[in-house]
């Protein structure tokens, strides 16, 4: 057996796979150090900038802040996933078809068009407090834009998809031949949900709640324009110090923060559940 | 339904499983949520037809005449010209590297294979503000920032993982037999590609093609930050005209970015029709593949 | 785990999916205690009768019976019956333990009661101490006694099982076949079996019902379907066969004539090898010959040439053409070397002859 013909493989593969290494590592890679390098520059010491970011007791709100929020909303967008997961398992036809575009075609939109189309609906004149007017639910116009509500509702809005996908492909996954035996046994809806369906729908829970919270982390466009003064996140914040200050190390500390956040979560899910074989395929 | 005695019309529903109240709910839940999903984005097309200068949701009344004002403006119609050409840029480069890098990913040995593909995704799992700052740090430096090329580049590294996944996906339909079919032939590997290899990763190279347009079309943060004064793109001229002066204009231009997100959806959903024609797959597998299809929000 | 199991009866077994036709309106009885085995092709509607009586599906018409019990309306939850399914549906995410006790914490049994009948049953299907394994660590053999395990240890009024031994390799499938049978007639409890498969009838069964279109085409025990089949199709399903065109000339009380134009014989045969006495003569009629029956005889009727010999180790199997062109396959105890090309004369065992309406 000749080593020639398996270096040759080899180096074709190598070949292959030069351009886009190279261009990532020059445009991606080398820029995200060079960011990342400046976290420690400072005229009082190396940690400096991370200890000017958490002492302060502003700008740890804004990383309080931006941790609940990314919490409230994968709480709220797996709660509002799951009947729509639910029922996308049980549809066939073009009613499955529809219903699925209807999931899939938001994400081809723009963040930025979504989110301004909250800012359309949710402003005091505008149509969903008139409608809530209307229906008597309430006697004057809400304030849903502008402060933390707006920002839920938006940030929901846009990251439902990515909740519905995981849990829907886990629930379709689940053999409805389980729940047969698990009703043949005596169980009844109750017992079978709980003790067949719920369980087997973890992962799907779990893959599509991490998914949505480390998207949740770092959103900008979606709190900028619907948010108020005091919800400010940490991609705000990281933003701010390089347009309105050109305070590059700070920037680069609370990248650095927000990065070693999303590496460590995501670092926890691998270990918790074998990534869904689709998620990262090749 | 007359006509069936009532255990035939008992026999229809299924005997055991879920309750039908429980499974109504749902439905109705689903209904709600999906309203909640779609609606509001097609509260933009109605604001771009408002006649008045400001912004009201239902229209005062309605008129053309912002879509008017739109192709008037010449900031408009360059920030909108900039978004084709840099779109146009980046899918170029982004399928350019990302096919070559698909076909070595197959390739790859075990060892080299996860630090590849995790080379090739982080674009995508990196919180997509740092990845600005950080590219715009560098462009600054190399006085790319402000440049359409610049920014093409930036776009390109985002798009790429979708067009190597897109690609990966396709090319695991390509039987490795078929290639060592046509080899013991005397077909050289080149002839092997152009031949069999490419013609059956065609639905792959264009949905990845197309979701790295619409990436790069969609794309905010990045713009913003890279955008300078000589590659403004639409969503920057967006973004900018949102905080400044908030005229139906703006509407016009989301719902032109919406009416693009609507044909280059429905273009990928013709390619995947074609893709399961070629592959033969059950529709159960769809979700797979456009959960690696979609991506991260810019 | 003792009892009988309860008798089974249901009447007017139809099911029906818009216009299209499952299940004819079938009459079932099963006797407490009895192993009765659903046979049949895909598409002979075995499942659906199955699944109807386990109450996964809701019957267009009929009314069913367990014991005294009519449950026709009631969910598969209620009915008390054990099912064993084809792939197992054993819960991934439950240890073994946790899966052959499920029916019985569904139940709200004490803690320690459900410890005890779990290691009983697992005992049982000799697999005590695998009580914490997770469920894929088992074989296929193994996944399949615990599957069994958590149908019994609920003591079902019925055993209900799917082609549940589908996915074993055919060594496995035999031992399991036997191990089987040996359990029911310890056990004896009023067991429903399905499968497309006629050994593993012939095996397991009391009495076997072979199935074709959504119709039983004959219900008896196995050695009546072997011996008396009631047409063409239940005999060539049971056992081997060779069936020719068989024309009848005439009959009285006692005897008939036929014609077998394959064999260029006239053959007289008494009344009680066909089926019914009345109404040969309208329809298409074939002759039964089992391979086993036929005979290697210097002074035999037939003239044969091998076309092929098959050594099947203690048998040996030949396919003969027959002078008028047709085909017959025989089975015999190998002796003598058979090659191709030998000619031979052939006879057959008049008792075993069979007389069958064409299916």
């Amino acid at each position: 057996m000749a080593a020639y013909p398996m270096r040759r493989e080899r180096l074709d593969t190598a070949l292959l796979l030069l351009p886009a290494s190279l261009f990532l590592l020059v445009w991606f890679v080398a820029p995200l150090s060079r960011l990342l390098s400046l976290a420690f520059v400072s005229d009082n010491g190396v940690f400096d900038n991370f200890t000017v970011l958490l002492s302060s007791s502003v700008y740890l709100q804004v990383l309080g802040n931006t941790l609940m929020l990314a919490a409230l909303v994968t709480v709220i967008t797996l709660l509002l996933a799951w009947p729509v997961a639910y029922v996308l398992t049980r549809l066939k036809g073009p009613l499955f078809v529809l219903t699925l575009y209807g999931v899939l075609f938001p994400l081809w939109i723009s963040v930025l068009v979504r989110t301004f189309s909250w800012m359309l609906l949710l402003e005091r004149g505008g149509p969903v407090n008139r409608l809530l007017m209307a229906a008597g639910i309430v006697d004057h116009p809400l304030a849903l834009l502008f402060n933390e509500t707006g920002v839920l509702i938006g940030m929901v809005h846009v990251l439902l998809p990515y909740a519905i996908l995981p849990l829907y492909s886990a629930m379709n996954r689940i053999d409805t031949r389980l729940l047969m035996a698990s009703d043949g046994l005596g169980a009844g809806v109750m017992d079978t949900f709980r003790r067949v369906y719920l369980p087997l729908c973890l992962p799907g829970l779990f893959g599509g709640g991490t998914f949505v919270l480390l998207l949740s982390l770092g959103f900008f466009i979606t709190p900028a324009l619907l948010g108020g003064a005091n919800s400010m996140t940490l991609s705000m914040l990281i933003s701010s110090f390089v347009t309105d200050r050109l305070a590059w190390s700070l920037a680069a500390a609370g990248s650095m923060v927000l990065l070693v956040i999303v590496l460590l979560l995501l670092g926890l899910t691998m270990r918790l559940l074998p990534m869904e074989k689709g998620m990262f395929a090749k | 339904m007359s006509g069936q005695t009532r255990q035939q019309r008992k026999s229809e529903r299924q005997l055991s499983g879920t309750p039908i109240a429980w499974r109504w709910a749902a439905q109705v839940g689903a209904n709600l949520v999906l309203a909640f999903l779609v609606l509001p984005i097609l509260a933009v097309i109605p604001t771009s037809f408002n006649q008045a200068s400001f912004i009201s949701l239902p229209p005062t009344s309605w008129s053309l005449r912002w879509y008017g004002n739109f192709f008037a403006d010449p900031e408009w119609r360059s920030s909108l010209w900039v978004s084709l050409q840099v779109a146009v840029m980046a899918t170029a480069a982004a399928l350019a590297l990302g096919l070559p890098a698909a076909l070595g990913l197959q390739r790859a040995g075990a060892l080299l294979r996860p630090i590849l593909t995790g080379l090739f995704l982080a674009p995508m799992i990196v919180p997509v503000i740092i990845s600005a700052v950080a590219i715009y740090r560098t462009a600054l430096d190399v006085g790319l920032n402000g440049t359409r090329i610049g920014m093409a580049l930036s776009h390109a590294a985002l798009a790429l993982p979708f067009v190597v996944i897109n690609i990966g996906v396709s090319l695991r339909h390509v039987d490795r037999r078929w290639q060592q079919a046509a080899a013991g032939l005397g077909a050289g590997s080149w002839t092997v590609f152009r031949s069999i290899t490419l013609p059956n990763i065609i639905p792959g190279l264009v949905g990845g093609g197309v979701f790295a347009f619409i990436t790069s079309f969609d794309e905010v943060v990045v713009a913003v930050f890279m955008a300078g004064y000589g590659a403004k793109t639409l969503p920057v001229k967006i973004w900018e005209s949102i905080r400044l002066e908030f005229t139906p204009v703006v509407a016009v231009a989301a719902s032109f970015m919406i009416l693009l997100a609507a044909l280059l959806f429905a273009l990928a959903r013709l390619i995947d029709a074609r893709r399961r024609q070629v592959a033969g797959k059950a529709a159960a597998s769809i979700t797979t593949e456009t959960i690696t299809d979609q991506g991260v929000p810019a | 785990m003792t009892g009988n199991g309860l008798p089974l009866r249901f009447r007017g077994a139809t099911k029906h999916y818009g216009t299209q036709i499952a299940l004819h309106p079938i009459d079932l009885d099963v006797e407490a205690g009895e192993f009765l085995t659903l046979l049949g092709p895909s598409g002979s509607g075995k499942t659906t009768l199955l699944n109807l009586i386990a109450g996964y599906l809701a019957p267009s018409a009929g009314q069913l019976f367990i014991g005294d019990r009519e449950v026709t309306n009631l969910p598969a939850r209620q009915r008390n019956i054990g099912m064993v399914f084809q792939n197992y549906a054993l819960f991934p995410h439950m240890t073994v333990a946790e899966n052959v006790g499920y029916g019985l914490a569904v139940r709200r049994r004490p803690k320690e009661e459900i410890k005890r009948r779990v290691d009983a049953a697992l005992a049982m299907v000799e697999l005590a101490g695998y009580g914490d394994r997770a469920i894929q660590q088992l074989s296929g053999g193994q996944q399949q006694r615990v599957a069994l395990a958590r149908a019994l240890v609920i003591e079902p009024d019925v055993l209900l099982m799917d082609e549940p031994l589908g996915a074993l390799d055919r060594q496995l499938r035999r031992n399991v076949q036997l191990e089987l049978r040996r359990r029911h007639e310890e056990r004896r409890r009023t067991t429903l079996y399905v499968t497309h498969d006629q050994e593993e009838a012939l095996i397991l069964s009391d009495r076997v019902a072979v199935m074709r279109a959504g119709r039983i085409e004959q219900i008896g025990p196995v050695t009546e379907l072997y011996r008396n089949p009631v047409n063409s199709f239940v005999a060539s399903f049971i056992g081997e066969s060779n069936l020719l065109p068989a024309r009848l000339i005439a009959q009285d009380g006692i005897q008939m004539r036929i014609e077998v134009a394959a064999l260029r014989h006239t053959l007289t045969l008494p009344v009680t090898a066909a089926p019914m006495k009345m109404g040969l003569a309208d329809m298409p009629l074939q002759l039964l010959l089992r391979p086993e029956h036929l005979v290697l005889d210097d002074a035999g009727p037939l003239a044969a040439r091998v076309e092929e010999a098959v050594y099947l180790g203690e048998l040996t199997a030949l396919r003969l053409r027959l002078e008028s062109g047709a085909d017959l396959w025989l089975r015999r105890l190998t002796d003598r070397p058979i090659t191709r090309g030998m000619e031979l004369r052939v006879n057959w065992q008049p008792e075993h002859v069979r007389l069958v309406p064409q299916s």
